[in-house]
């Protein structure tokens, strides 16, 4: 049996393209088996594999499949022999009778085809669902897509697969995804991508069929207690607090709105952005109860600059949560969150200002950058309070350990992403976000501008102050604070007890 | 009755609590939005005793610069009619001094000359930002201010309510500072550059010498400032022009003290003029003798008359013969190269010998004073009017370097005018000069 195959192996590579063909296909073949019974009984356990195993190998047997009839080809034009002529000159008159199911030799053929098939069909579908795992999006064009990679894995949605938001369901997206991951395989090898990479949220799939999968409108209801925590830049990192009532119901008639009313099932809002960034509105609207739409338009924009450049987009999820996974942080607030957590111990004197010092310097490439950190702090202890540089080390170790952490997290030279580079539109940090609508420049043609009434969103519990429930407390009458902390206790009041 | 007067305290008490709780709406979004403005205030006495942002801010509708914003109407613009509500004394003296009356400045020589050989910009950015714009009401502006006169903060603005000038001119919002005010820079932002270098004066000066050598003795943050008995080593502008004495009490209206004006092309008296030097000898007396203050005086009205007789009233003759005789080339006025001659003779140097001789500046006095001015009038001015050869005006000319005795120097050699200077004999011919005004 072995014998006749090597035969016939040998007597169909016919030339060198024929023995290259043959040799890939039966070489790929057989290590892909080896491979996949590895990874079968658990022996290989590296997802790194599958890019070998399941984009290589099949692609290394599919070109040697279609050499062997280019060995065939080449030969009949260099001969001038005719097909017939050069079967009987390879094979046995035996392997060539017909029968009644046909030759010998073409059931051999069809036999081995059949194999093919199966083989690539499993194949591709082992590599698809390959391709559908964060591993594989993550690594595979592993300097681009680092950035993504690393702050998927670090937030909230690091248990959900990239293609779940990415690609969706269905052949149509199936086939867009892989015609767009063609495209990337392309601009890679020619370097035609962008540095940074534009945000896709254009390509999401709408957010009724992905984010709302788990997070639907009926879910959005009630208040959430919010506590902001800023240290300060003096010695002692002084902690000052914003605790916020976050009012996030969708708001059903009769019952309190809050944010998600914007996405409630009653209300439509719909804009155009400047070059369709959704950064700077040109004009919001909102569905009315007669199903007209009332317009907002942004009138500090030049008329030129009013020209609709896109479709209107009908707003949901990815407005506001631009960015729920891909988080790049605003180095202040790491550092505080990390000050907060305990991993930077805020006995450290100074460690606020100048942790944030020590990330905020524009290092050539990471490494310096991971090296420069430990520098600037080590240093600045050495320098200022050798004391504490000797008895705190343990606590300085582990401040420039985090420092590190946020950096890398957050800082990627070699695509050009720094503090800020992907802004967020949750909150209005940057005068962004709520504020592209909520302002005193968006208005309609009746003069009427959308509320940017602070309380709107939020009630303000403490704004800045040392204790975080500051404005629950009673109002100290006669102080310079008073008025504004009577006003947001009263106002906190009135809301919470509807 | 009863019923009445009880309702209508009752609205009154409503009312108040319902403008201190939107004033507590005010800050929570100004605190995020204008931090600064925020924090200046929160730092500010305002702050201090409760004086919040509708004290100020607060309009009501029939205001032709009110505008409704988050459910209350507001005015962007104070004026010191609205600080006259608390400041009453202070807010009637603005309206008397000579500040307030800056914004008339439209219908003045120094405006055509910037809206007509500038241009309107140049007019806003220049002269209004220290003189004080008109404020036009556009009702397409979101506060209801023209951009063309908001913003603005000249001292004489004329404002929408029919009051003159800005209180934070000097006392810049939003903490309105009292030792902002008492300090050179204030003053300084205006009063500068060639045509009155009142701030460079006084930095040349013993005065702002001392002042900026000792300026943590100032004590310019304390609540009483009264010379002499406050702080000691050093006057500021408003020490003399303004500030308490021991004798006297602080005034807004800056000309109480001022007893020359030096504006214009002949320095004249001012009214009641006697009056006024008095009330700034008293100042000066606070640190010094009274022959120091007298002899200062007697010194610097000798160079104002200097000026006015030797080069003002000549060069001024002479230009109204110019302009009588027809002699210009060009209609329009400065549009000639004499015009700006005269101009600069009177308006720039003229003004800084003078202003440089009050404040005791010697460099200003002399070289960027009455040196600039013997260089332009003899060589500048009257070579450019005896280039019209006109008769009346070369025998105007050719009359006062003779029978002048301070001009005949021309003809004069240099031998015998230092002969005459050692002598004491050149001197003689300025004795004049000296005499005492009555």
């Amino acid at each position: 049996m072995f014998d006749k195959y090597v035969r016939f192996i040998k007597n169909i590579s016919i030339n060198a393209y024929g023995k290259a063909g043959v040799i890939l296909t039966t070489s790929s073949f057989l290590v892909f088996l080896v491979f996949e019974l590895a990874r079968m009984t658990g022996i290989l356990t590296n997802a790194y594999i599958g890019l070998i195993t399941y984009l290589l190998f099949p692609l290394m047997f599919v070109i040697g499949l279609i050499l062997i009839p280019i060995g065939w080809y080449k030969r009949l034009k260099s001969t001038g022999k005719t097909t017939r002529q050069l079967l009987q000159q390879q094979f046995d008159d035996n392997e060539l009778k017909e029968s009644f199911f046909g030759s010998k030799l073409s059931l051999k053929i069809g036999l081995l085809t059949l194999v093919n098939i199966l083989f690539l069909l499993f194949a591709s579908t082992q590599m698809l669902s390959f391709m559908d795992e964060p591993y594989f999006c993550g690594t595979a064009c592993h300097s681009v897509m680092n950035p993504e990679w690393v702050t998927y894995q670090q937030s909230p949605h690091a248990r959900v697969k990239c293609v779940e938001c990415h690609v969706g369901e269905g052949t149509d997206a199936l086939i867009a995804s892989k015609l767009n991951g063609m495209w990337q395989m392309i601009s890679i090898t020619f370097n035609l991508y962008e540095r940074p990479i534009p945000t896709p949220v254009h390509q999401l799939r709408p957010a009724r069929e992905t984010c709302e999968k788990c997070h639907w409108p009926d879910k959005f209801y009630g208040d959430r207690l919010r506590k902001i925590v800023r240290y300060q830049h003096d010695e002692k990192n002084t902690p000052v607090y914003s605790t916020l009532l976050l009012k996030i119901d969708s708001g059903k008639k009769g019952e309190k709105a809050g944010i998600h009313w914007h996405v409630a099932a009653e209300n439509e809002v719909r804009y155009v952005s400047v070059n369709d960034k959704r950064e700077e509105m040109i004009w919001v609207e909102v569905r009315q109860a007669d199903q007209t739409y009332k317009r907002y338009f942004n009138n500090t924009l030049l008329e030129a600059e009013k020209i609709e450049t896109s479709d209107p987009r009908i707003l949901d999820c990815m407005d506001c949560h631009n960015r729920a996974t891909h988080i790049y942080q605003d180095p202040e607030k790491a550092i505080d969150e990390r000050i907060q957590a305990g991993f930077i111990s805020a006995g450290l004197p100074f460690i606020k200002r100048e942790g944030l010092r020590a990330i905020s310097i524009n290092y050539n490439d990471q490494n310096t950058g991971l090296i420069g950190i430990a520098t600037h702090i080590n240093n600045f202890y050495r320098r200022n309070s050798p004391l504490i540089s000797t008895s705190q080390m343990p606590e300085i170790d582990r401040a420039i350990y985090e420092l590190q952490q946020i950096y890398q997290r957050n800082i990627h030279p070699h695509m050009n992403i720094s503090w800020g580079s992907y802004a967020s539109f949750i909150g209005h940090d940057h005068n962004s976000g709520c504020f592209r609508c909520h302002n005193n420049h968006m208005i309609s043609n009746d003069g009427e501008y959308i509320t940017y009434d602070c309380t709107t969103c939020h009630s303000i519990l403490a704004m800045e102050e040392m204790q975080p429930l500051k404005y629950l407390e009673p109002v100290e009458e006669k102080t310079r604070g008073a008025e504004m902390h009577r006003y947001l206790q009263e106002e906190f009041k009135k809301y919470y007890r509807k | 009755m009863k019923s009445l007067v009880i309702l209508i305290l009752l609205t009154m008490i409503s009312l108040s609590w319902a403008q201190n709780e939107m004033a507590g709406k005010c800050m929570t979004c100004h605190k995020l939005k204008s931090p600064g403005l925020y924090k200046q205030w929160y730092e500010s006495q305002h702050g201090m005793h409760e004086v919040t942002c509708l004290d100020c801010h607060g309009a009501s509708k029939s205001e032709a610069d009110a505008f409704l914003h988050e459910g209350a109407y507001i005015a962007t613009l104070v004026t010191p009619e609205d600080c006259g509500n608390c400041h009453e004394k202070e807010a009637r003296e603005v309206q008397n001094s000579y500040h307030a009356t800056a914004g008339e400045i439209l219908d003045s020589q120094d405006a055509y000359l910037a809206h007509v050989t500038g241009g309107e910009p140049a007019a806003i950015l220049g002269c209004e930002s220290c003189h004080g714009a008109k404020v036009i009401i556009d009702d397409n502006s979101p506060n209801k201010l023209s951009k063309k006169s908001w913003p603005n903060s000249g001292i004489g603005r004329i404002n929408p309510d029919g009051s003159k000038g800005s209180c934070n001119t000097c006392h810049t919002r939003h903490n309105f500072d009292k030792t902002q005010a008492r300090q050179p820079e204030a003053c300084g932002k205006c009063h500068l550059g060639p045509d009155h270098p009142q701030m460079e004066i006084y930095e040349e000066s013993k005065h702002g010498n001392t002042y900026y050598t000792n300026i943590d003795k100032m004590n310019l943050h304390s609540d009483k400032w009264v010379v002499g008995e406050d702080y000691f080593v050093a006057p500021t502008c408003a020490t003399c022009h303004m500030s308490a004495t021991p004798s006297k009490k602080l005034s807004h209206d800056v000309g109480e003290r001022l007893s020359w004006t030096l504006r214009p092309a002949i320095s004249v008296h001012k009214d009641n003029w006697q009056q006024k030097r008095k009330n700034m000898l008293t100042v000066c007396q606070s640190c010094h003798g009274s022959a120091f203050a007298e002899g200062h005086y007697y010194q610097y009205d000798a160079l104002v008359h200097l000026y006015n007789e030797k080069f003002a009233k000549p060069a001024t003759d002479i230009m109204n013969l110019v302009i009588q005789e027809k002699l210009l080339e060009n209609p329009a006025s400065f549009g000639n190269k004499i015009e700006w001659t005269y101009w600069e003779l009177w308006h720039h140097e003229g003004r800084r010998a003078r202003h440089g001789a009050s404040m005791m500046g010697p460099d200003y006095t002399w070289w960027h004073g009455i040196y600039e001015v013997v260089q332009h009038f003899y060589f500048k001015f009257i070579p450019e009017a005896q280039s019209f050869k006109n008769k009346k005006v070369d025998d105007y000319i050719k009359n006062l370097f003779e029978k002048d005795a301070t001009h005949q120097w021309l003809s004069t050699n240099t031998e015998e005018l230092k002969k005459g200077i050692r002598s004491g004999k050149l001197q003689q011919k300025y004795q004049e000069l000296f005499i005492q005004d009555k």
